[in-house]
């Protein structure tokens, strides 16, 4: 415990600053590449005028384009394309990072304990959540800060050629959602009793804003019901595209509120309480307590419910905005390049599926290298312990792990394709269920070989596996963002996990491809077993 | 009689630390053995080495003739092992805890298991993360014994149970004892050790520095002296086998080893009003081991 009370008072901002920068500044980073290549993607796809009016007047017609990304505005500049693109997505993005991100350094942190140090020292409850609140916030900067410098800099290209203030206006309009949803996570982080409950009350938040968001944005006399919903504030800050810094106003208001109210709970609640009551005595369910397999799916379970089905509505929305895509962007000469490059073929529907499913592979490479995220949290928290001084050999429990692990991968990936048809269904594609179905399978073996690697590197290195994992991860879908329109170099290309599978349903799945991603994922995955079984276990 | 644990030349180091620095011993079948060591001494090591759990650098282990390195599953099965730091996945039950862990275990006695929950006073409905810091460490106390393994360890088992516990606790430790379970207890409750071990086995620095009976020990061991004087005390301490001599008023604090004869002499030239003299406790034994680096480096010498 330190002495000096000026450290001590501090200790809590310092040690969440440290940790959201370090996760602010590589978000800054993708932040800053998405925007660079959807800048970059437009001048080159679209070079000449007639080619962006057409693009403009094909995209501004398409009610459901603009009811799930929002409303585009000035389609026929880069400004304006660029700004729609990004914060369509990167909106999103950060408001669930930054939920992540407060639930993680402040509920995650008390669930673990070590608040409780730091509290017994010189400093109070409702000091340490200003605190903590001060530490995330400086992250959250970071973001903003790299973005907008990276903008400028993409700006400054003559092709592009977007204002300083503009630029910084970009960033501002794209953390918001990060700020907004940060401070909603500081929240439920306090009413909750558990860091998963937290994010789980604050993704039911999301999904409601953005559902209030989509229907604002259908385009039938409800736009006043973006004034009702947070993610409507951010989209009425037009950025790029006709300033309104207005909406700033119930921006500053809503994560002022919010700030507040965390604090002011944080310093009236006892330490590991919450203002919604645990269910701590609830009736035992032993029915997958068998071994230590049946634990692993038990403790999976949520988790993989929550990437099922957040894939599965990912798939759902792409395969209903499947057709109404596909007509925006056939006739970009660039874009049909890309498709060749990745190995497709096919037009229409099928089209615009193919590359939006790279998304769902990324994510689902996501979660694979989430699970080894926590096979190794399984070990550093001396869980594993318990069984392995049972009679259970080390490969039967990791080997089971896995096992769970690649079910997971799979059932996301195919309830991506199975939604993604339910989709294009509705919309009268002319996608077969069974394409879908193999589209879906198609995502997987990226992921699969994902966590064969995370287990080499989780047997041979434990300490660093989660971050080399989701390092390989993180890379490969930059390169996938960048390769699209820089000039592919195959060396490079080559090493990202996800461009070696084509672009189903707009090509056939190579199942040789993915036979050899699965095959030496198992020989990674053998390899890392065998490696386990004979190295120290190691705590955190 | 058998051998439940025999260790040879046990070794580990982490890089140039030595941890555990080339450990013979022998726990016989059905013996009770404390294991004693400061923090750090490697105690932890030891118990981790012998489950497997950590690889040796150099020597061998064996639990009932089964190497713990090379088939820890085939040890395990003999063994229950009852951790310092309990834990336990916070999303569980009690009950569905030790579910699982007795299915995995694959033996449990049952109507022992109800009496040990009801004797720890445990309510096994509770999720672990509701579950105090003692209540865990019953938890995983309950679902060591409740297997009746031929060899329990059991590394510092108590951290956190309260003093009803801890004699509860101890209870159960001598039913095994009878019953003729194996125990090895690293521990630095020294009270704990003396009340339940037939052997002690002192650790220090990774290092065995003593193994033996209590009485023995003791035998073996500085006599704890204290003298009070008429008037002022004497200068003892050039008498032969005086130790951490400690003068107030006209009082003396003394240990003594080997002969007794030249302090007794010293004594009695000078006046001695009262005297007395006593075995020393494990806590002055371990003390005169550990205690001050300068006043008692090495273990006594038996005279």
């Amino acid at each position: 415990m330190p002495r000096d009370g000026g450290l001590a008072a501090t200790v809590v901002a310092s040690r969440t600053a440290r940790r959201a920068i370090r996760s602010g500044a590589a978000w800054g980073a993708v932040f800053a590449v998405y925007i660079a290549s959807s800048a970059y993607t437009y001048t080159s796809s679209y070079p000449t005028p007639a080619a962006r009016a057409k693009l403009a007047t094909s995209l501004a017609g398409n009610a459901g384009l603009a009811a799930l990304f929002g409303p585009a505005h000035r389609l026929g500049t880069v400004a304006g394309f660029t700004a729609w693109r990004s914060m369509a997505f990167l909106t999103i993005v950060g408001a669930i990072w930054a939920m992540l991100l407060a639930t993680r350094l402040t509920r995650g942190e008390e669930d673990e304990g070590r608040w409780e140090l730091l509290l017994s020292g010189l400093t109070t409850r409702g000091r340490a959540a200003i605190q903590a609140v001060a530490g995330i916030g400086l992250g959250i900067g970071c973001v903003w800060g790299v973005t907008a410098l990276f903008t400028i800099l993409t700006g400054s290209s003559s092709k592009v050629d977007f204002s300083v203030g503009g630029s910084v206006f970009l960033a501002t309009a794209l953390v918001a959602g990060a700020a907004m949803f940060g401070a909603v996570g500081l929240v439920t982080a306090q009413l909750a009793a558990t860091r998963r409950q937290a994010n789980g009350i604050g993704a039911a938040i999301l999904g409601g804003a953005y559902l209030v968001r989509v229907a604002a944005d259908t385009g039938t006399g409800l736009a006043w019901l973006r004034w009702a919903t947070p993610l409507g504030w951010a989209e009425n800050l037009r950025p790029l595209s006709g300033s309104h810094p207005l909406a700033l106003a119930p921006i500053g208001g809503l994560i002022a509120v919010l700030v507040i109210v965390a604090v002011l709970v944080a310093a009236r609640r006892d330490l590991g309480g919450s203002v919604i009551q645990p269910r701590d005595a609830p009736a035992a369910r032993t029915r997958l307590l068998t071994g230590p397999t049946g634990l692993s799916a038990r403790l999976t379970l949520t988790v993989g419910a929550g990437w099922v089905a957040g894939l599965a509505v990912l798939g759902l929305v792409l395969g209903l905005v499947a057709q109404s895509a596909s007509s925006a962007i056939s006739g970009s000469a660039t874009i049909e390049k890309a498709i060749a490059r990745l190995g497709g073929h096919r037009g229409g529907a099928d089209t615009y599926l193919g590359i939006s499913f790279l998304i769902a592979a990324a994510l689902v490479a996501f979660a694979a290298a989430g699970q080894i995220t926590s096979t190794r949290n399984e070990e550093s928290a001396g869980h594993v312990d318990h069984l392995l001084v049972r009679p259970v050999a080390r490969w039967r429990w990791l080997s089971g792990r896995l096992l769970i692990a690649g079910a997971l991968v799979v059932a996301a990936s195919v309830a991506t394709g199975v939604a993604g048809w339910v989709g294009a269904a509705t919309q009268h594609s002319d996608v077969g269920l069974g394409s879908l179905v193999q589209a879906g399978l198609n995502i997987a073996p990226p992921a699969l070989f994902v966590l064969g690697v995370g287990c080499l590197l989780y047997g041979v290195w434990p300490r660093f596996a989660p971050g080399a994992t989701y390092g390989l991860v993180a890379w490969s879908l930059v390169i996938e963002l960048v390769g699209s329109v820089a000039k592919s170099n195959h060396v490079l290309l080559d090493t990202s996990v996800l461009s070696h599978i084509t672009p189903a349903p707009a090509a056939n799945p190579n199942w040789v491809a993915a036979l050899w991603l699965v095959g030496l994922g198992a020989i990674a995955a053998a390899a890392g077993t065998a490696a386990f079984v004979r190295r120290d276990l190691a705590s955190a | 009689m058998a051998t439940a644990i025999r260790a040879e030349r046990l070794s580990k180091s982490y890089g140039h630390t030595p941890a555990l620095v080339s450990l013979d011993l022998e726990v016989a079948e059905d013996e009770v053995i404390g294991y004693l060591g400061p923090n750090g001494a490697g105690k932890t090591t030891t118990l981790r080495l012998l489950l497997g759990l950590l690889r040796a650098s150099a020597g061998r282990a064996e639990i009932f003739g089964i190497d713990c390195q090379r088939d820890p599953v085939a040890a395990h099965a003999r063994l229950a092992y009852v951790p310092g730091e309990a834990n336990l996945w916070p999303s569980l039950t009690g009950e569905e805890t030790l579910h699982l862990l007795g299915r995995v275990q694959g033996h449990v006695d049952a109507p022992y298991r109800d009496a040990l929950i009801d004797r720890f006073e445990l309510d096994p409905g509770k999720r672990v993360r509701a579950y105090s810091k003692g209540n865990r460490q019953k938890l995983i106390l309950i679902a060591a014994l409740m297997t009746r393994a031929d060899l329990l360890l059991l590394d510092e088992p108590t951290s956190g149970l309260d003093p009803l516990m801890e004699e509860a606790f101890r209870q159960c430790i001598r039913e095994a004892s009878e019953r003729g379970q194996t125990v090895f207890l690293s521990s630095h409750i020294l009270s704990e050790v003396e009340a339940l071990c037939d052997r002690v086995a002192i650790l220090r620095a990774g290092r065995l520095v003593e193994v033996g009976t209590l009485a023995d020990m003791r035998h073996l061991s500085a006599l704890s002296i204290q003298a009070e004087f008429d008037g002022s005390p004497p200068d003892l301490s050039k008498v032969p086998g005086v130790k951490l001599l400690d003068v107030e008023g006209n009082r003396v604090r003394c240990q003594v080893t080997g002969s007794v004869e030249p302090l007794l002499s010293a004594l009695a030239a000078a006046g001695t009003r009262r005297l007395i003299s006593r075995e020393p406790s494990l806590e002055e034994l371990f003390l005169a081991h550990y205690g001050s680096e300068n006043a008692a480096p090495e273990t006594p010498d038996a005279a």
